[in-house]
């Protein structure tokens, strides 16, 4: 019966030559399995499979990029199938739509970025064959449509992560892996529970077999309103730890600041946004209902993570974990985005997740070399480091007024339009948003004033400047902080129809909801009353 | 004149005991009359028997599938999957432990026959007790799989903590057998038989009047298995038991007798009782969920890592019990995967505990383990894979047997008990986390650092702790043939 | 029917009540002087001149678990002696196997010298001369209990 056999089922949707989303998450997997075979003492032959093994993988999610069916974004694409569990009706279902895509490009393009920017000094075989695993788990996780194999990957990640802290991080690393390590684990606890009620109650009311088909089971809603909301808290626990939303957040500035630079560029780039996609995908489209209903209680976190994220990072001395926090923030803008539930406040969001991978990852990574070059991160200890490096001090003012949200640079699309969603669904909610925004200007100004400017003592005025290879591994990002500033479009037009149908899916499924939109004028176009939420939304490609 | 009609046997179908128990008489009457037998002799002799038993297996598990399950010695003993697969997993988990005993008694300097022989001996009580289809039978199973064990977890003469745990094994342990008998006696008096089936029938036939006998019957009789399986409230011993006893009975303990154990308690309870699960299944769904959180909390609290195995392997068995209160083939199933699981994830732990142990057995403190990824690298992997699986974590074996039990909690509506069991699996990854911070996080002493290369690996440790990750990563990537099998092996009553 | 038991639950009453008396009598009866040679174990008059616990071999018990051995041989024996008739081969060859079983411990004790009286002989595995019963539980890290009643000449006498 069942097995892993490479016979995956491609969908008739597109003209794809192989099964391009297995080979996303396999590829990665299996070269990590070649990493682990190669010779332990050299670190430059592991170091050239991996990358290479990344790059594949990177070449192979953009080119899902080109591949992709613009006028048919609300769809799921590339869909493949294989029986893993038959008894328990369990399958590796993988595809993409708008939703998803992006984020699949994202952790495709960070992956060699964050493998090419930091050696790990020690061990390397592990370390590389840790971030490949990781990567295969990230992966699954964003092309899952199976509710088991969402939540397999969605653990398994914790395994490498918690590795890649605890072994190569810095300080009190054992304590951060360790707490990052259970406080996701305890979160996730109850999901597998609420995953397994939820296919046993589905099967019960629709009378089939146990299925944990995601699309199946969301579309036909037939779990009652009170389970639905059970089962809703048991999901959304787990993905707000991951996120993290504000009271659960506490992992965060520890792992960050522990974990090396390459765990933490992975770690706020890719790996929080897996809870956020999973509020979207596992929490609004399979509970529409109760994510309307629990609605308040996520925006009102959301915003008080924007704030109490900005203020916390304002007081911080360690310039990572400044950082750190500032992710709590940003993610704040996400969540508030999200549970906004209108197409500007979900697109927003959607963007939001991209953009602050690219730029807190690039953050991340521009601490991490000025640490490499100073051993400390304290902000006392530096200054005046614009002297003496200045273009480090020029790319670290463009990533970070990129993570402020200055119009023209990718942050403020995404910010923009959670605003605008939040605003046409809770007034009061975007206004004190709007705040952190302010904020967030300062936290990160003041920092900068701090590192960069003013008079450079001792091995401040002596810092190295960025390096050739460094520069290179930069821009790539910088490249798309401002094209995503610049042109939007190719990403919006993307996103849209599937956000479009996602918010149709919600409309539909709760009484007496309709899509909160602008009060003031008709500039953004009402979601349409699509029946299934599956239809087809092809007139809004060019919207933007 | 008194006629007895004597039972038809089956002789095929008592192979595994046949081959177990006149192994161990066999190879005692060589030791005893042979002054000085070479030390691989017994060792290869009872791999070799443990091999014959897990050959006989392959014939017996396709008869028993081609021509459905049936009984033989008048209905006293069952040939069905339940019988074969339980049997199997005895049998591998005799290889192993027979594959560590050796380096170890020569190491620990203990003599050597008495382990390899109380071994099958103690195998053979586990195969009668997991084929017993009548309550007598089950005990006189349960009485030579225990006897044994006592005089194992004894067996190391110089440490006073394996005397000491024995004795505490051997006095819970009576007094345990003693509720077990007694509420056999209740079960009998109540239903007018000790034969499960029997039984079965009778309950499904009648209603009783007054059931408060009964009850008391399955009440004691639980407590008797729940001490054999070691689960809250009845899980003190397995600390003491499994901190002094040699490790690779311990090994045995753990993966061995928990499986008798379980095989029984599912006839028992599942099949032979199964009429009155609304008045078990409860009691059942609270122990499972106290020893899941018990076992997991108290281990965190331990710096001894065999304590820490031994709290976790409490956990283990409250997860096994869950399945065990669905109370239908869904469960039993999953109880029977779990086991397989088990004995994987228990063999090899324990496995790399003994090569752990060091001189004298007792390196076994959390510091002992500090820095082991720097001086055993494959060791330490080795023992993170087996650790990750006890946790549950994806794509190990662990996760499947979790998956499965939860599955039948579930789909029987044990919201409660599952979403508190989960919790108890995250406070025990906790335990888990502790020894793989002190072998990859935490930097070795001083002492241990300047060229110690930590403790050797002898190739029997090596084959069974490979075996057990290979089998781990195998059920955790294509779980299909183990489920599947589970699924035959689940126990169907045949009647009289 | 249950008259017939009457009588003992009498006399179950009645020595009960006796022991109890005769206690009781004693108790308000008897002169109180006591002291050290008084309090003291009694051992046929003579005072005791060291400590009264003395080990005494092991055979002795080994001796006696043998006789239980063959005990509950007799036990099962005697009611298949009686029914053999109906058993017929069966039986017989069953419990040939369980004498087989039986026999096999005593061969068992045998070989391993349960039943030499002589002086001590020489120890099948003996330890090695380093070894002391001392060192090695040290180095198992073992509990200060353990060598509490321990000769430890004793041992390493026969480690030797």
């Amino acid at each position: 019966m069942s097995a892993l056999a490479p016979t995956a089922v491609l969908a008739a949707s597109s003209a794809v030559p192989f099964a391009v989303l297995p080979a996303l998450v396999l590829v990665p997997a299996v070269g990590a399995l070649l990493v682990a075979c190669l010779p332990r003492r050299r670190p430059e032959l592991l170091k050239l499979a991996a990358v290479t093994t990344s790059v594949v993988v990177g070449g192979m999610a953009v080119w899902l990029l080109s591949g992709f069916d613009v006028d048919h974004g609300a769809d799921l694409q590339f869909v493949s199938s294989a029986t893993w569990m038959a008894d328990l009706g369990i399958s590796w279902t993988l595809g993409v739509d708008g939703i998803s895509l992006f984020l699949v490009v994202l952790t495709g393009v960070l992956f060699p970025i964050a493998l090419l920017a930091v050696d790990p000094g020690h061990d390397d075989r592990a370390y590389y064959a840790w971030l490949l695993l990781l990567e295969a788990g990230v992966m699954g996780v964003f092309l899952a449509l199976d509710l088991m194999v969402f939540f397999l990957c969605f653990e398994v990640v914790l395994v490498p992560m918690y590795f890649l802290i605890g072994r190569w991080g810095h300080g009190n690393r054992a304590y951060a892996a360790t707490k990052f390590f259970l406080y996701t684990m305890a979160g996730s606890a109850l999901m597998l529970v609420g995953i397994l009620a939820l296919a046993f109650l589905h099967a019960d009311a629709v009378g089939g077999p146990v299925t944990f088909d995601l699309v199946a089971i969301a579309e036909a809603q037939a779990v009652d309103a009170t389970a639905a909301r059970w089962i809703f808290a048991a999901f959304a626990l787990a993905f707000a730890v991951k996120v993290p939303i504000f009271p659960l957040h506490t992992w965060l500035p520890d792992a960050h600041t522990e974990a090396p630079t390459a765990g933490s560029v992975i770690l706020a780039g890719v790996l929080l946004k897996l809870g956020t996609y999973g509020f979207l995908r596992f929490g609004l489209y399979l509970f529409p209902e109760a994510s309307h209903f629990f609605a308040p209680v996520f925006l009102t976190l959301g915003v008080v993570g924007i704030v109490y994220g900005a203020v916390v990072a304002t007081m911080q001395r360690d310039l990572k974990r400044l950082v750190a926090y500032s992710s709590v923030a940003h993610l704040g803008f996400i969540v508030l985005g999200t549970f906004a539930l209108n197409t500007e406040g979900i697109e927003g969001g959607l963007l939001q997740m991209v953009n602050h991978g690219v730029s807190t990852g690039a953050l991340f990574l521009l601490v991490g070399m000025v640490y490499e070059r100073r051993h400390t991160r304290q902000i006392d200890e530096l200054g005046g480091l614009q002297k003496s490096a200045p273009v480090l001090a020029g790319v670290f003012t463009v990533v970070m007024l990129s993570s402020i949200g200055l119009p023209g640079l990718n942050g403020f699309v995404g910010e923009f339009l959670v605003l605008v969603g939040a605003f046409n669904a809770h007034r009061w909610f975007a206004v004190v948003a709007a705040g952190g925004v302010i904020l967030a200007a300062l936290y990160l100004l003041w920092a900068y004033q701090r590192v960069f400017h003013g008079p450079a003592e001792g091995d401040n005025a002596t810092m190295p400047d960025l390096r050739l290879r460094e520069g290179l591994v930069l821009a790539p990002l910088l490249a798309l902080i401002v094209f995503m500033g610049v042109y939007p479009k190719p990403v919006i037009e993307r996103m849209e129809p599937a956000v479009d149908a996602l918010v149709a899916h919600v409309e539909h499924h709760v009484d007496g909801f309709t899509e909160p939109t602008s009060q003031f004028g008709s500039e953004v176009e009402p979601g349409h009353g699509d029946d299934d939420g599956h239809g087809e939304s092809d007139d809004h490609g060019d919207d933007h | 004149m008194l006629a007895v009609a004597t039972p038809e046997v089956l002789w095929w179908a008592l192979l595994p005991v046949l081959f177990l128990s006149v192994g161990g008489l066999l190879l005692l009457t060589v030791a005893s009359l042979v002054r000085r037998l070479p030390d691989w002799l017994p060792q290869a002799w009872t791999v070799v028997t443990g091999l014959a038993v897990l050959v006989a297996c392959v014939p017996m598990w396709c008869e028993v599938r081609d021509e459905g399950p049936r009984t033989t010695l008048a209905g006293s003993v069952a040939v069905d999957g339940s019988t074969v697969l339980v049997t199997a997993v005895l049998a591998a988990v005799v290889v192993a432990v027979a594959l560590l005993a050796r380096p170890y008694l020569r190491r620990e300097d203990l003599p050597g026959v008495e382990v390899y022989v109380l071994l099958m001996l103690s195998a053979a009580g586990g195969v009668v007790m997991a084929s017993a289809d009548d309550l007598i039978v089950l005990f006189l199973g349960l009485e030579i799989l225990s006897i044994a064990v006592y005089v194992l977890a004894a067996l190391h003469l110089r440490r006073i903590e394996s005397q000491e745990g024995a004795m505490k094994y051997f006095v819970l342990g009576a007094f345990a057998s003693a509720f077990l008998l007694y509420g056999m006696a209740l079960v009998y008096g109540a239903t007018g038989s000790t034969r499960l089936a029997l039984v079965a029938e009778h309950l499904s036939a009648t209603v009783l009047v007054d059931d408060s006998m009964l009850l008391a019957g399955i009440a004691l009789l639980l407590v008797g298995l729940a001490f054999k399986v070691a689960a809250v409230p009845f899980h003190a011993w397995t600390p003491d038991v499994y901190q002094g006893s040699p490790t690779p009975v311990v090994a045995w303990m753990a993966a061995g007798v928990k499986a008798a154990g379980f095989a029984a308690m599912v006839r028992v309870l599942v099949t032979s009782l199964g009429t009155h699960a609304s008045d078990w299944a409860p009691p059942v769904g609270v122990l499972a969920v106290a020893s899941v959180l018990v076992g997991a909390v108290v281990a965190v609290l331990q710096t001894d890592v065999r304590r820490m195995l031994a709290y976790s392997s409490v956990a283990h068995a409250g997860f096994l019990l869950l399945g065990v209160q669905a109370a239908d083939a869904d469960g039993t199933a999953a109880v029977y995967a779990y086991l397989v699981v088990y004995a994987l994830l228990a063999t090899g732990s324990f496995a790399v505990l003994t090569v752990m142990g060091g001189d004298g057995d007792a390196a076994h403190h959390l510091d002992d383990y500090r820095g082991l990824a720097r001086r055993r690298p494959v060791l330490a992997g080795a023992f993170t894979l087996l650790l990750l699986g006890q946790a549950g974590v994806p794509f190990t074996g662990g996760f499947v047997a979790k998956l499965g039990v939860l599955a039948a909690a579930v789909a029987d509506r044990g919201y409660w008990v599952a979403g508190l069991a989960m919790l108890g699996a995250a406070a025990a990854a906790f335990v888990y986390l502790r020894i793989l911070v002190s072998m990859y996080l935490e930097d070795p002493d001083a002492e241990a650092a300047d060229g110690s290369t930590g403790p050797a690996v002898p190739l029997g440790a090596r084959v069974v702790i490979g075996v057990a990750c290979a089998g781990v990563l195998f059920v955790g990537l294509v779980p299909g043939p183990l489920l599947d099998l589970a699924r035959d092996a689940v126990p169907v009553l045949v009647g009289s | 029917m249950l008259g017939q038991y009457l009588p003992v639950v009498v006399l179950l009453i009645l020595a009960f009540l006796f022991a109890a008396l005769s206690f009781v009598a004693s108790r308000l009866l008897a002169p109180r002087r006591p002291h050290d040679r008084k309090a003291a174990p009694y051992e046929c008059g003579i005072i005791p001149g060291r400590e009264t616990p003395e080990r005494f071999p092991v055979r002795f018990f080994l001796v006696a678990m043998i006789f239980i051995v063959f005990d509950i041989e007799i036990v099962f024996l005697y009611p298949w002696a009686v029914a053999h008739g109906g058993l017929g081969l069966f039986g017989l060859v069953a419990v040939l196997l369980f004498s087989l079983a039986v026999f096999e411990s005593f061969v068992y004790l045998i070989g391993n010298g349960a039943l030499e009286w002589g002086p001590v002989r020489r120890v099948r595995h003996a330890v090695s001369p380093a070894r002391t019963s001392t060192s090695t539980i040290r180095r198992a890290g073992v509990r200060e209990v353990g060598l509490e009643g321990r000769t430890i000449g004793d041992e390493s006498g026969r480690a030797a």
